[in-house]
């Protein structure tokens, strides 16, 4: 079957990048045992492929049906460079499979020994047992366990035998995506079966909801009068939002467009928005490294929102409209955008917003200088765990911001490095602000 | 008939020497065309069109010397004349092609046209021509038309043309005993309040009737024949009348009119008292309060999106032969009176009942209105005074609703200052579809009506508000 595992098994890189190049295609989606692109490519050392998949933010430690990684996959077929470039991108190199294996059992059982020593130079534990209860070492065949036993004593490593655990009811490993999230964009309503309600919003409202196995959000829109034409301009903006394509960007994988309903469907999210988790009571701990995580995430998300061209349903950067991954990965919610006949003449959340956008329609100034404003206030807002202006209401704010030069003040616990990230992000000329392909490189350093 | 006599009559400075002048003129042209009427059978179709139109042209020329233009009576004449003419020859349908003319041609221009653009030449040879070279075949029928061209002449000539009535023919002034006749006073209609009616009323016309390209420049000249009455009634009840589209003859504008004027007695169902404000014979003897009594109330029948002026009173000159002596007397006509509101045709509600029974009690209303919208708009350092005039522009009405909606309106959804008719119109509609979307039900009242300063109106946007938020902190 042409399809993209064919292409990643075949190694046919062109038509890989084509596809790769709709923003509508995930690439994390796993086919039917599981395997994503990345681990058909890491098993057949398709090079260019995994180099294409990393660099488009491919999830390194996806799991497939029986748990393995892509590294799993690199190192029990011998592409020695594929393992390295995984190591390179931080995979998990104690990461075991259903029967327990680690990566290292597989170079040690097949005999790669080179690929074996550089796993076990990268921390890779010679000690951890399988179901079995064989370690790597065990698997190793004639020299290599002593040399693998070397170095681990070299690096210091406690050479006692860990036990096999079972851990996978921990829901610790990241599967590959159902690929039928992705696939089809117009939901048929009866297909949903919605749940209790999770929010109210002056948008919509929102239920938790299964679609074809998965946990899903079903926000209702609230529209007070669905016409046809609200109804055809629906059918051509939402397929808009439907961007699959980046790792800090969370899709909106379908609609139901049903009048007088129309239903916009995205992943369930545990953990919430960013604003649940650091305004309100949530589990999550956000200390300064986490929160430049965040924000390095978000400036991600939105420079690829911004290397595509305009879409009609606005998003609006706020930390309402970032929702928090499992893995603590901050997401662009695509489900927040604004439908071009959706809330028309009505701005909830004005302090997040640059002067300019309040006074201006959107096609009148620069749209991309606008977000980064708006980032500079989530910047804010993720150093002092404070709501901009909260004692105040959106009409007030939103009149003092575009009539009255009120802004936020950056207080002295703030880092000099990020109150003067900060206000250069919001400088008053929109022209003078960085954009965010600038700002990721700093906050990389940052996060160093 | 030379010139020079003209100039002479238009040098002299006393009017009723240069009435007398043209009704001589007048005359003499009929005449003319009498006799020609009467040789009509001996001469040919051409020979006939070309002394008519030579005839034609030579008064024309008369008559737009530009002196002449200046004097009013002439011109009034003089221009249905040509347009008659213009009418007739240029085909069955009614060409709208001069500005000199009742009816102007204009492109689909938006909402009250602010006249004029002077229009183009005439071309009259042209016409003429055609006719000329075409017509030969069907002479018979030919010869008819002639006919029917000459006493269509006659007929605009003769024709009671204004109400001042300076080129009503002597005998005309005859009066039985103890008839009435109403002249209205010339200076009244100068009253600005009048003027202030008339164009309201032009503009409401306009307004209505853009779409089918008319344009009303003079109330009376433009709405005696039923035309345009036609149409405006058609417009405004959705409904199309079953009458001729074009008349020329007194007689079949008349009869037309009674049919307009029935549709409109039957659609406004008012009292046999105030239907006999307008007749047919008023308004087509140019009757400008006869006329004025009908749009007022046609407009406050269908609830026209207009301020009228209140209390306008036109004095009319009414004289009556009581034992053969004349006997003038003056009579204030009350064309329009107080308006609460603006031609509300909603089932009554507490307003008013409040308004009628109880107007010590509106201060009240309004002073916990005031308090109301200033709790919240003090918040954005706004305070109200005057409920009807501040909230006319629609500005405070959307601020309010952010306000206790919690959401901010971007600025470029609305105007900020506005200074437009129009662009307030949008503010408060613009408020209103706000209120929708949060669930509030479409207010009764129209922007129009805000805008125009309707006090009950506004009260009523406002007590939806109140009632719905009178908690909101």
């Amino acid at each position: 079957m042409e399809d993209i595992f064919h292409w990643c098994r075949e190694g046919n890189a062109l038509q890989v990048r084509v596809w790769l190049d709709d923003t509508e295609h995930d690439m994390n989606q796993g086919d039917d045992h599981g395997f994503s692109p990345l681990h058909w490519a890491s098993k057949r050392g398709n090079v260019k492929i995994v180099e294409m998949l990393l660099l488009r933010g491919a999830r390194i430690n996806a799991t497939n049906r029986g748990d393995d990684t892509p590294l799993h996959l690199a190192a029990a077929h011998g592409h020695r460079d594929i393992v390295h470039m995984l190591l390179r991108q931080k995979a998990d190199v104690n990461f075991t499979n259903e029967h327990g294996n680690s990566p290292l059992h597989y170079a040690c059982f097949w005999g790669y020994n080179e690929i074996a020593e550089d796993l076990v130079n990268h921390g890779a534990i010679v000690s951890i047992a399988n179901k079995f209860g064989d370690t790597p070492l065990d698997k190793a065949k004639g020299n290599l366990a002593k040399v693998l036993h070397d170095i681990a004593v070299e690096a210091g490593q406690d050479l006692k035998k860990i036990k096999f655990k079972d851990q996978s009811w921990l829901g610790l490993k990241t599967r590959s995506r159902d690929a039928t999230l992705s696939r089809f964009k117009g939901i048929n309503i009866k297909d949903l079966r919605l749940f209790e309600k999770i929010a109210s919003k002056p948008s919509g409202e929102s239920y938790r909801a299964i679609w074809q196995r998965n946990n899903v959000v079903a926000k209702i829109l609230n529209i007070r009068d669905c016409s046809a034409r609200i109804s055809r301009d629906f059918n051509e903006e939402f397929p808009k939002l439907r961007i699959f394509s980046h790792p800090n960007i969370l899709p909106v994988i379908g609609c139901c467009n049903a009048p007088p309903q129309l239903i916009v469907i995205n992943q369930y999210m545990q953990i919430g928005s960013l604003f649940r988790v650091l305004h309100e009571s949530s589990d999550v701990v956000v200390d300064n490294a986490q929160a430049l995580k965040f924000a390095l995430d978000i400036a991600r998300g939105m420079a690829f929102l911004h290397s595509l061209e305009r879409i009609i349903p606005e998003y609006h950067l706020n930390s309402r409209h970032v929702m928090i991954d499992e893995d603590l990965t901050a997401r662009i919610n695509m489900a927040d955008a604004k439908f071009s006949f959706q809330e028309k003449g009505r701005v909830y959340y004005p302090a997040w917003m640059s002067p300019e956008a309040l006074q201006k329609k959107i096609s009148d100034r620069n749209w991309e200088a606008s977000d980064m404003w708006s980032f500079a206030i989530l910047l804010w807002e993720l150093a002092t765990r404070e709501l901009p202006f909260y004692d105040q209401s959106p009409m007030e704010i939103g009149m003092k911001i575009a009539l009255e030069g009120l802004r936020i003040t950056i207080k002295p616990g703030v880092s000099p490095h990020l109150s003067k990230l900060i206000k250069i992000c919001m400088n008053e000329d929109p022209g003078k602000r960085p954009t965010f392909d600038m700002v990721i490189p700093i906050l990389d350093k940052m996060q160093r | 008939m030379t010139p020079k006599v003209v100039g002479s009559v238009l040098k002299s400075p006393d009017e009723d020497q240069t009435k007398s002048a043209f009704k001589n003129e007048l005359s003499k042209a009929l005449g003319n065309r009498t006799q020609l009427q009467r040789n009509t059978n001996a001469k040919t179709v051409e020979t006939i069109k070309e002394e008519t139109a030579v005839k034609l042209r030579e008064t024309k020329e008369k008559y737009n010397h530009p002196k002449r233009r200046s004097s009013g009576i002439f011109t009034k004449s003089e221009k249905k004349y040509n347009e008659k003419d213009k009418r007739r020859f240029s085909g069955s349908e009614i060409k709208f092609i001069d500005s000199n003319t009742e009816y102007k041609m204009a492109t689909l221009r938006p909402k009250s046209p602010k006249p004029l653009v002077p229009a183009k030449p005439e071309k009259e040879e042209s016409i003429w021509d055609k006719i000329g070279t075409l017509g030969r075949k069907k002479r018979i029928k030919e010869v008819q038309e002639a006919e029917a061209v000459q006493a269509e002449g006659k007929d605009s000539i003769e024709t009671p043309g204004n109400p001042v009535l300076p080129t009503l023919s002597p005998e005309e002034y005859e009066m039985e005993e103890n008839e009435e006749r109403c002249m209205v006073d010339q200076a009244a209609l100068d009253d600005p309040k009048v003027q202030e009616l008339i164009n309201v009323l032009m503009d409401w016309i306009n307004d209505e009737l853009a779409s089918q390209r008319i344009i009303v420049q003079d109330l009376v000249e433009d709405l005696y024949d039923g035309q345009i009455l036609q149409k405006l009634l058609e417009k405004l009840t959705g409904e199309k009348l079953n009458v001729p589209e074009v008349t020329q003859s007194e007689e079949g504008q008349k009869h037309k009119l009674s049919i307009v004027l029935q549709e409109f007695n039957r659609v406004l169902k008012l009292p046999p008292k105030s239907q006999k404000k307008w007749t047919v014979e008023l308004i087509h003897s140019k009757n400008i309060v006869a006329i004025l009594y009908l749009l007022v109330a046609l407009a406050r029948h269908f609830r026209a999106p207009i301020r009228m002026p209140e209390h306008v009173f036109i004095k009319v000159i009414v004289v009556q032969k009581i034992n053969g002596i004349l006997s003038p007397k003056t009579v204030n006509e009350a064309v329009t009176s107080a308006y609460d509101d603006i031609g509300m045709k909603c089932e009554r509600d507490a307003f008013d009942t409040l308004f009628d029974h109880a107007p010590d009690k509106l201060q009240v209303v309004k002073k916990s209105m005031v308090t109301f919208v200033n709790k919240h708009l003090n918040k954005i350092n706004l305070e109200v005074t005057e409920l009807e005039s501040q909230f006319s522009d629609g500005v405070y009405l959307i601020l309010l609703m952010g306000l206790l909606e919690g959401f901010f309106v971007p600025l470029y959804c609305f105007h900020l200052t506005p200074k437009e008719f129009e662009q307030k119109v949008h503010n408060v509609g613009f408020a209103f579809e706000l209120m929708e979307d949060v669930g509030i039900s479409k207010p009764k009242a129209r922007p129009e009506d805000i805008v125009n300063l309707d006090l009950k109106s506004t009260l009523r946007v406002l007590y939806k508000l109140f009632s719905k938020y009178k908690d909101v902190a």
